[in-house]
């Protein structure tokens, strides 16, 4: 790209001015750093917070939509004028629920490569009892081999099991467990706000990490789910779980149009959180950026320094029949270089700052589980990715002092100007 | 290369300035024959930077025309003047204004660095061989700010005739210097373009130098007198 007179004229003009060139490859350094850490720890930071809110749920959930009967005092704002004012209509409570699910969930499953797991759900909520103690809980009837692929309970079990859980049996979080003194083989009693009622036996304890989860779930077999809530061989929902949970707004929009229930992202349900999540990138955005303009400015400086304490080598190489070309390209390589080894400096800096940081670990809950104090996201893309903009930054702040530089006119070196 | 002059100016007119105009060259016919040896001279304010600039290519005149090597050059733009400038001519100035980041072998090679790796490969024991005839044999390493003035315009001397161009020239490259060494650079210029078959074209206000060139182009308010 550039001819080696330009490559020689740029490195001995680095190395012959070694301190401003360690100088402003140290600037550009910091920034990439500032670059790689911001970038990994918010990264990270979001990772776990997404993960905090998508880690018990599922991506996308297939329904049954709700349908709220009007109230009376809705009606009365009707156009048609007053509708009914007599007695309150006594609803018949009617569990939602998906009858033809065996042909959608094969469906669901084809439906897009992005679709990594579909699990049948019935789910609902119910008071359990053991004893004199008595507390609502939510009733989660899953065949757990195919639930797991959505929502990971096997790998976070503490005692007991999930896959294989029998007819009969339930498996539950930990602080549950604890609030009722259960171990593995003991009994509870499960009412679901339907009336029905069944006694199952403990065979799973498990610390998900999710404090909902781990304080007022059970899980139970899809057919005890079934039986409990009374919708025959039906399920309630359909939960989804997708490669990109990103995705999963416009995954739920595009099975809208071909499922005849409602689809429901987690997005939806976490508009603010998203939002927070937006604020936070584009602030620290704003902050890499206004860092990034700060070594350009001191690359362009430095480079204008270099052209103006030069300006007669410079025009008698022209004299002596060196091209604007090739003038330029002494200072674009000149800029680039500095970026290109600062930039990398920097990257060595940023990972090990970040790795550095990686190693802190806390206890994470009751049961002792480890987990990492900042949680950081380094990837080849983040490293090669701020290299890059430092590089591209060093080119950019190169080319006012390279134009500069090719415009010098011979004659006025000559006259001494 | 054929016979024709190496330079030619035909009817060259200059003039200076945007707002008031000030002419400084009139009519300038003049040719300068390969190998030959011209000194110009004049007193100061006559044009002579001027009329070297303008057959160095550096500058253009305001009316009439140019040849090099019977190129005619007034259409060329900037960076085919430069291709013609590195093909053809070397300068020496009264400063040397050598590069401070580059060895004195690596400053004189610098012209065939701009050509291309190939091209200083070739010049490059050449390059030895002439620094080592101008007594720098012992000084290829040095910096330029490591040696004495005389030693520094030697070298800028050997860089205007590494190129083998078919012009050298040469605006007052002794005016820095002492009689010495004036006289010793002087020499020095005189046989490398005769040994290289080089016309050389010398700016000097030093009457005793530039009486011994073989011809002498006297300029008087920007016109050649005969
Ligand atoms: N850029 C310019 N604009 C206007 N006038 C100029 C410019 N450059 C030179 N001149 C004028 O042109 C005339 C000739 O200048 P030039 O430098 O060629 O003289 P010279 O013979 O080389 O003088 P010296 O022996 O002092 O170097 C001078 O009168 C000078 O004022
Ligand atoms: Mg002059």
């Amino acid at each position: 790209m550039f001819d080696r007179f330009a490559w020689s004229v740029a490195l001995r003009n680095l190395r012959y001015n070694l301190g401003k060139t360690l100088l402003m490859m140290g600037v550009v350094a910091v920034s990439v750093t500032l670059i790689i850490f911001l970038g990994a720890l918010i990264g990270g930071l979001q990772r776990r917070l997404i993960a905090s809110v998508t880690g018990a749920i599922p991506h996308v959930v297939v329904r049954q939509p709700e349908r709220v009967p009007l109230s009376v005092a809705d009606a009365a704002a009707a156009p048609d004028g007053p509708l009914y004012a007599g007695e309150r209509i006594r609803l018949e409570r009617q569990k939602r629920k998906i009858e033809d699910w065996p042909f959608w969930l094969a469906r669901l499953q084809r439906f897009d490569p992005d679709v990594a797991a579909v699990s049948p759900v019935v789910e609902g909520q119910g008071f359990m009892s053991r004893g004199a103690r008595r507390q609502g809980v939510a009733v989660v009837g899953v065949i757990p081999e195919r639930h797991n692929a959505v929502v990971d309970i096997q790998s976070k079990l503490v005692t007991g099991r999930f896959f294989g859980l029998n007819a009969g049996e339930v498996a539950l979080g930990y602080k549950l467990a604890d609030e009722f003194s259960l171990r593995l083989g003991d009994k509870i009693r499960l009412v679901s706000i339907e009336g029905n009622a069944g006694t199952y036996t403990v065979a799973g304890i498990f610390d998900s990490g999710f404090a909902a989860v781990d304080g007022g779930t059970i899980y139970l077999t899809l057919r005890d789910g079934q039986t409990l809530f009374g919708v025959g061989t039906a399920v309630t929902s359909i939960g989804l779980k997708l490669g990109d949970i990103f995705g999963a707004d416009a995954m739920a929009r595009r099975l809208a149009l071909q499922v005849p229930y409602e689809t429901r992202s987690w997005m939806e349900d976490n508009q603010s959180l998203l939002s927070g999540l937006r604020a936070q990138s584009q602030s620290s955005n704003l902050i890499v950026g206004f860092t990034i303009l700060g070594a350009g400015f001191g690359i362009a400086s430095m480079l204008i320094m270099s052209v103006m304490s030069q300006l007669r080598e410079i025009g008698i190489l022209k004299a002596m029949g060196a091209n604007r070309r090739q003038i330029t390209a002494v200072f674009a390589v000149e800029g680039m270089l500095l970026s290109l080894l600062g930039g990398a400096a920097g990257a060595v800096q940023g990972s090990a700052l970040c790795l550095w940081l990686a190693g802190f670990r806390t206890t994470a809950s009751a049961t002792g589980r480890l987990v990492e104090t900042f949680p950081v996201d380094l990837g080849p893309a983040l490293i090669l990715g701020s290299i890059a903009i430092a590089v591209g930054i060093g080119f950019l702040a190169s080319l006012y002092p390279a134009w500069r530089a090719a415009r010098i006119n011979p004659i006025d070196v000559i006259r001494g100007a | 290369m054929d016979a024709g002059p190496v330079v030619e100016l035909r009817a060259v007119n200059k003039v200076y300035g945007n707002g008031v105009p000030t002419p400084v060259l009139f009519d300038i016919d003049l040719a300068v024959a390969k190998g030959e040896f011209v000194s110009i001279v004049g007193a100061s304010g006559s044009g002579k930077t001027t009329l070297l600039n303008l057959m160095g290519l550096l500058d253009s005149p305001t009316s009439g025309r140019i040849l090099l090597n019977g190129e005619d050059t007034a259409r060329l733009d900037e960076d085919a003047r430069a291709r013609l400038r590195l093909q053809y001519l070397g300068f020496i100035f009264q400063f040397h204004y050598l590069l401070p980041q580059f060895s004195v072998l690596e400053n004189v090679l610098i012209p065939r660095r701009i050509m291309g790796r190939q091209a200083e490969r070739e010049q490059r024991e050449r390059a030895v061989e002439l620094l080592e005839r101008v007594g720098l044999g012992n000084r290829l390493h040095y910096r330029p700010g490591q040696i004495s003035g005389g030693q520094q315009q030697r070298v800028a001397v050997v860089r205007a005739f590494i190129n083998e161009p078919a012009l050298v020239l040469a605006d007052e490259p002794t005016g820095n210097l002492d009689s010495a060494n004036s006289k010793a650079v002087f020499a020095l210029m005189r046989e490398i373009s005769r040994t290289l078959g080089t016309a050389f074209i010398l700016v000097s206000h030093d009457e005793a130098l530039a009486s011994q060139a073989d011809r002498i182009v006297p300029l008087v308010d920007g016109r050649i007198v005969h």
